[in-house]
């Protein structure tokens, strides 16, 4: 397994994805910085970690679903590209194991983009001069929250990407997706359920409510039965995918 | 001999429509076995299914004398393939994608030299595969088959996209394959030429049918002379002919003699025109290869 893990890596090579990354989340980080320092101008009272935590996990809601449509197709779109299905199923490696290890490989991709938007989250709040100390408390929480929403929506675009050959459809449901994640909270309860674009502000550490025509943040923790049935729509995603590749003849 | 490929009743349907039907293949170990037979008649189909990359719709396949379903592993380990177009990861260089076939395959460096060596890519090899022409791609597909030096070979067209040169180059290198390597070669083609100068062993499918399947000399028998006859008078000469032992056909306005010697030739000339018979014209003609190929698959055209 680890075999076919460093294998897509490999790959991987020259691709840039992870300059690529970079660039995607600068331009993300620097678009919520910009929010965040309007915000605080405003309002010089409010609590800066809060107020920059909600921005980047509202942001994310938007961004990453489209970085993760981008990953999961660059990954998946060399093998339709080369045709090279042909190439690698009849060795010793089997197709639920590529199929593994593409998804592991868009899954380390995504936990880069998290680790470097918490690493801009603490820089630019030391550097703006927040008021100490760092929440590095939250932190985990928000790795994690953004982590299960990012691999629930990679279990899907991996689906699309691999048993589509056009990546624009896939390119396509990442963007609706982030348009979802976005404008998730506006739909009524019952139907933003069912977005798994939108868990990035359902699994964040501090999320807000509009009451009296002002933003009031709330410190939450990960609930257990949100993260329970996010995971279980990943593994859905992810079996469904791999049953239905499986059954595609190459 | 040991069977290295043996298939038994292979079938497979697509939507309804049936591709490969009941394929019995033997190929025996150090053969080169080429599987003949015009577009679409279901070659590629058949030698994806030995691959594991299409799953029958019935029949069974036994490679190196392992059932495949059970030993998947094993078979795959020693067989090397290229199906239709060489696949590639075009932003890797040729020597990357050979690293990739390397990790898959467990095979240490010298083989990646070997077989760059081989097919003659050693200095294109730090060249992006994207920038290869079909030739070098079609030369890359092929040392990536070769890597692992396998036991069993599965070539689908190994000579397209190639120049003169290339293709001799490749037919050369395929017929050292056994040789050299000990490595048995199935390889496809629709190219009768290809086969008649590569093959020891012929399989001819048409309409998913295997219609011919033996040595080549076997097929090769198969290519009589038959000399065509016309005279003043065919029917009186057909009975004459008879009467002298001779077994002629009636063929539109010629009678047609199965294998004779020149001698005979002579003698039934003798014949025709002391009887006060005008002979008008004796040809010969030579049943190719291409001929027999033709007349096997030209017959078959219903299917399932």
């Amino acid at each position: 397994m680890l075999k076919a893990l460093t294998l897509e890596f490999f790959k991987l090579r020259r691709s840039w994805i992870f300059t690529m990354i970079t660039l995607f989340i600068g331009v993300e980080f620097l678009w919520a910085s910009l929010s965040v320092s309007i915000v605080l101008s405003r309002h010089p009272d409010s609590n800066g970690w809060e107020t920059l935590l909600v921005t980047v996990a509202s942001m994310n809601s938007l961004f990453l679903p489209i970085l993760a449509a981008i990953v999961s197709s660059r990954i998946c779109d060399m093998e339709h590209k080369g045709d090279t299905w042909k190439l690698v199923l009849p060795t010793s490696l089997k197709l639920n194991q590529i199929y593994a290890a593409k998804y592991g490989c868009s899954c380390i991709l995504m936990l880069y983009a998290a680790l470097l938007q918490t690493l801009a989250i603490t820089c630019y709040g030391i550097t703006k001069g927040l008021p100490p100390p760092v929440p590095f408390a939250w932190f985990p929480t928000f790795i994690i929250g953004t982590m299960v929403t990012s691999m629930a929506i990679l279990a899907v675009q991996q689906w699309v990407s691999l048993s589509l050959k056009n990546q624009a459809f896939a390119l396509s449901l990442g963007m609706v997706g982030g348009f979802l994640g976005l404008t998730g909270d506006l739909f009524p309860s019952a139907v933003n359920r069912i977005f798994i674009w939108s868990y990035y502000t359902k699994l964040s550490p501090v999320t807000f409510h509009f009451t009296d025509n002002s933003a009031h943040y709330i410190k939450q923790t990960l609930s257990l039965s949100t993260l329970t049935a996010v995971i279980c729509v990943t593994i859905i995603f992810y079996l469904v995918g791999n049953l239905h590749l499986s059954r595609q003849e190459m | 001999m040991n069977a290295v490929v043996t298939t038994q009743k292979l079938t497979k349907h697509y939507e309804g429509i049936c591709r490969v039907k009941e394929l019995d293949l033997q190929v025996y170990e150090g053969e080169i076995y080429g599987f003949l037979g015009p577009n679409g008649a279901g070659k590629s189909t058949n030698l994806k299914m030995l691959l594991g990359l299409v799953k029958p719709s019935a029949g069974k396949i036994a490679i190196f004398g392992k059932d495949f379903q059970q030993n998947r592993t094993y078979v795959l380990q020693h067989t090397g393939s290229l199906i239709e177009s060489p696949s590639y990861y075009g932003h890797l260089t040729g020597l990357e994608n050979l690293r990739i076939m390397q990790r898959l395959r467990d095979v240490p460096d010298k083989n990646i030299t070997e077989v760059l060596k081989i097919v003659r890519l050693e200095q294109q090899k730090h060249k992006k595969v994207a920038h290869y022409s079909l030739g070098m791609k079609q030369r890359l597909g092929i040392a990536m088959a070769l890597l692992a030096f396998p036991k069993l070979l599965i070539l689908d067209e190994p000579t397209n996209g190639l120049d003169p040169g290339g293709i001799e180059e490749i037919r050369e290198l395929i017929k050292s394959l056994p040789g050299q390597y000990g490595i048995t070669v199935l390889l496809s083609s629709h190219l009768l030429a290809e086969i008649e100068q590569m093959a020891t062993s012929v399989g001819i499918i048409s309409n998913g049918q295997l219609l011919f399947q033996g040595r080549k000399d076997t097929l090769q028998e198969k290519s009589k002379n038959y000399i065509f006859l016309r005279t003043g008078n065919n029917e009186w000469a057909q009975n004459l002919l008879q009467q002298k032992g001779y077994h002629p056909v009636k063929y539109k306005e010629q009678l047609r003699l199965a294998n004779l010697t020149d001698e005979e030739i002579a003698r039934i000339n003798k014949t025709l025109v002391q009887a006060n018979l005008d002979v008008i014209r004796i040809e010969e003609y030579h049943k190719s290869l291409e001929d027999i190929f033709l007349e096997l698959t030209r017959k078959e055209n219903n299917l399932c």
